[in-house]
């Protein structure tokens, strides 16, 4: 559908709820226009991708829809920022999970009325797509949940939570068992406020499913990463990054299934020896902060440098997909337990030390055979760019050379990246 | 006031000569750090927050540029073995205050024995009492290995009536500033309160507060005073301020502005409370340090309603609001300090956001003069 076409089928929805309307459409027409130079025009796409050109042109139109359908039935809408949030125990309550971290620069003068400039544009991006009424997904939420993951979004809830309903889960830092049992009773309250919320118990049934449903969505994902291992690289790491992105929006049901179906095609591809580039393009890996959409800067300057991204080390990415819950629980009991002690394994930089990260990022460059790691960090995320210098000293040991990255979501730096990423890939070749 | 002059180079000496009898020394970077813990162990505690700019270019090599100088001091003095006090540490005690700390404290770690407390990030008492006293404990555990002395009790709630005393001592002491005339600077205020960091007799310092008392109400009675009667009467919050890092403080009272009461980690938010002295000891010191009003802390109301008691206490007619530089904690918080209390009590608040260096001081001296000019 042409722009101004969904612009009109939908206008009289966003209206509805209570987006700027010429904002918003400023909003759509420059993700449009990105879109159109960072993915579209790529070669030897895969048939699959279809779909998740479908989904991210619908992005605030259809699945929006859909949502409000979900809503007008008795479904509750859940926003979340964070992977510690259990996506399991939403869906169980017959309610859905949306992802609300943005990454687009546009509300950040309304951000910076109430944040410091000097805010990781992460938690600006969220804040300004609220206060300047350009997110349908926040607007679609009838609770948000919080959780005091790193000092800027802890504190930014205190702010935000003025704007729109929040619950917010304190999450310990370090990985004891006292820490293990802090976090436990934040998921049993968790679990109560979304019962509370939705009007829907959590019963050992529908949890069931809904950890199967939450695995098999991480399942598909784990298949994606290791068929693009292949060399030729059969996927760009634009198209993967895109793929988590959307996991955070879609439908999980529809979602698993079709990048099941990609996978299919994929698997045809690398069967065939077929890829997007020469063998001997070097592959690098990404690795640190999350890329929310439409994020894909640094990715598309690394693609355009002559190098291809064969894995993402990041919440939006392996971080994300690495671990299942434990299925064979049969009891509330154990099946809470399952969820903890799957959640407390997400290796954030957050947690103080935070050696697992050091060693799943040295295990996935070697699996992958990477040439180079490219650290990201968002500019003033503490956690992540402090704990640059651990994972460099880290890869160094094995020889393999990193190239910190420190960035927002502006364009001003986009020459002085290149710049950068064409030395460190002509010194990785 | 020449009590506490130099104190800190004559502290230095004294810890020389106590380590020579084995006596431990335990570095601390917080507020939070129960101080009762380390001297009941017979260890002295002293505080190594850095305050000056100088070590700030060495820890950059390591540390990113966009963190707080206070951090990075810290740092930097650590890894150039430049802070006597460093040196003569033994070992470290840290917390999970911010993030910017917690990951600093990883790689400090790697050149002293470091012990993190796991402080929450909710002041909760239903949420985080339990889990805080846990961390007291562990800490106690650890200072007895390291020491190889036990903690009893007698000496323990010794300690706990000793640090109260000084606590009562220290609020006696800037209450004198509440009204006119104003017998001390905020300054000298600001040096008075900081030399407790560094102390290897305890005792001798609160003997030392109580002349100081003495003198200012004598000062108080003559009727003198630092400042005129009209001398905008400020407060300053935010982040700690210190024996190098006191810029914003000296230039407002340069200024023509008094500064009568300092509610930061070097000022009252760290000796306003008290340990209840009839509790179980070891919940009643986690009790009274989790109540300590930082940012940090989420939600942190208790600033809040401790700078209502101090605006109503001491008059104030400015609240100036001192952010490090990257400081995410107090620079998120100050919107929402700033529209309470514009609301409350029509008071002005000005915010600034500066590092160590003097490169601002311009600057700075502009906005503080259009504060204090509103006042005339």
């Amino acid at each position: 559908m042409t722009e101004k076409g969904m612009n009109e089928k939908y206008e009289k929805m966003w209206e509805d709820l209570g987006l700027d309307i010429s904002a918003h459409d400023g909003l759509l027409k420059v993700l449009g226009q990105f879109y159109g130079d960072i993915y579209l025009s790529q070669d030897k796409r895969l048939k699959g991708m279809e779909y998740l050109d479908f989904v991210l042109s619908e992005v605030h139109g259809l699945r929006i829809k859909e949502l409000q359908d979900a809503r007008a039935a008795g479904k509750k809408i859940i926003g979340t920022f964070c992977m510690f949030v259990p996506e399991e125990l939403i869906c169980a309550a017959n309610s859905t999970a949306v992802g609300l971290c943005a990454g687009a620069e546009i509300g950040k003068e309304a951000a910076e009325k109430i944040l410091p400039r000097n805010t990781c544009a992460l938690i600006k991006s969220f804040v300004g797509f609220k206060l300047a009424k350009l997110c349908p997904y926040v607007e679609s939420c009838d609770l948000v949940i919080g959780e005091t993951t790193c000092d800027g979004k802890k504190k930014a809830y205190e702010i935000f939570q003025e704007y729109v309903p929040m619950h917010i889960m304190e999450l310990p830092q370090m990985k004891g068992a006292c820490d293990r049992d802090l976090y436990m009773t934040e998921v049993l309250k968790f679990k109560a406020k979304i019962e509370e919320v939705s009007g829907h118990d959590i019963t050992a049934d529908n949890l069931k499913e809904a950890i199967k449903l939450i695995n098999n969505r991480r399942k598909a994902l784990q298949r994606l990463n290791q068929l693009r291992k292949a060399i030729p690289t059969p996927i760009s790491g634009r198209d993967v990054l895109l793929i988590n992105q959307i996991s955070f929006y879609d439908d999980p049901w529809r979602f698993t299934a079709k990048i099941n179906e990609l996978c299919d095609e994929l698997e045809k591809r690398v069967q065939a020896g077929e890829g997007i580039v020469e063998n001997d393009i070097p592959r690098l890996m990404m690795s640190g902060c999350p890329m929310a959409v439409p994020n894909w800067k640094l990715p598309y300057v690394v693609e355009s440098s002559g190098a291809v991204i064969v894995g993402e080390e990041s919440c939006i990415g392996t971080r994300n997909t690495r671990d299942l819950v434990d299925e064979t629980g049969e009891t509330m009991e154990k099946m809470i337990n399952a969820l903890v002690d799957r959640y407390m394994r997400i290796d954030c930089a957050c947690f103080t030390p935070n050696p697992e990260r050091l060693e799943h990022i040295v295990e996935m460059a070697k699996d992958l055979k990477v040439n180079g790691v490219i650290h990201y960090a968002l500019q003033f995320c503490h956690p992540y760019t402090i704990e640059a210098y651990k994972v460099e000293k880290a890869l160094e040991q094995e020889n393999i050379p990193l190239l910190r990255i420190e960035t927002d979501y502006s364009m001003e730096d986009i020459e002085q990246l290149k710049t950068r990423v064409e030395a460190f890939v002509e010194m990785v070749k | 006031m020449s009590l506490f002059d130099r104190l800190s180079e004559k502290s230095q000496l004294e810890i020389e000569t106590a380590k020579e009898v084995g006596t431990k020394v335990v570095g601390l970077y917080c507020t939070f750090a129960p101080k009762e813990l380390v001297r009941a162990v017979g260890a002295i505690p002293v505080g190594l927050c850095g305050k000056d700019q100088t070590p700030i270019r060495d820890a950059e090599t390591i540390l990113p540029a966009n963190l707080c100088p206070l951090i990075k001091s810290s740092y930097g003095y650590a890894i150039t073995n430049t802070c006597p006090y460093f040196y003569l540490s033994d070992f470290l005690i840290g917390e999970t205050t911010c993030d910017g700390k917690k990951k600093m404290f990883e790689l400090l770690g790697q050149l002293k024995p470091l012990f993190l407390m796991h402080l929450p990030p909710c002041c909760d008492e239903n949420r985080s009492l339990n889990y805080w006293v846990g961390e007291v404990i562990r800490l106690k555990d650890f200072l007895e290995r390291q020491t190889g002395t036990k903690i009893g009790e007698e000496e323990l709630s010794r300690q706990i009536k000793i640090h109260n005393k000084k606590r009562v001592l220290l609020k006696e002491i800037v209450g004198y500033c509440a009204n006119y005339p104003v017998p001390i600077s905020g300054t000298d205020m600001m040096v008075v309160m900081e030399s407790r960091n560094f102390l290897v007799d305890i005792e001798g310092y609160i003997n030392n507060l109580q002349r100081l008392a003495r003198e200012l109400q004598a000062i108080k009675r003559e009727g003198r005073s630092v400042c005129s009667p009209d001398a905008p009467r400020i407060l300053l919050t935010g982040c700690p301020v210190g024996k190098g890092s006191e810029k914003v403080l000296r230039i407002i009272e340069e200024c023509g502005g008094v500064v009568v009461c300092q509610e930061h980690c070097t000022g009252i938010k760290s000796f306003n409370l008290l340990v209840d002295e009839d509790d179980a000891p070891y919940k009643a010191i986690a009790h009274r340090y989790l109540k300590t009003p930082c940012s940090c802390m989420t939600p942190n109301q208790g600033r809040i309603e401790l700078l209502c008691q101090l605006i109503e206490d001491f008059k104030i007619q400015g609240v100036v609001d001192l952010t490090w530089q990257c400081c995410h904690t107090y620079n998120v918080e100050s919107y929402l300090i700033k529209t309470f209390l514009e609301k409350r009590y029509q008071i002005p608040l000005l915010h600034l956001e500066t590092d160590y260096s003097e490169s601002d001081t311009g600057q700075l001296k502009t906005r503080i003069e259009a504060l204090l000019e509103m006042f005339h």
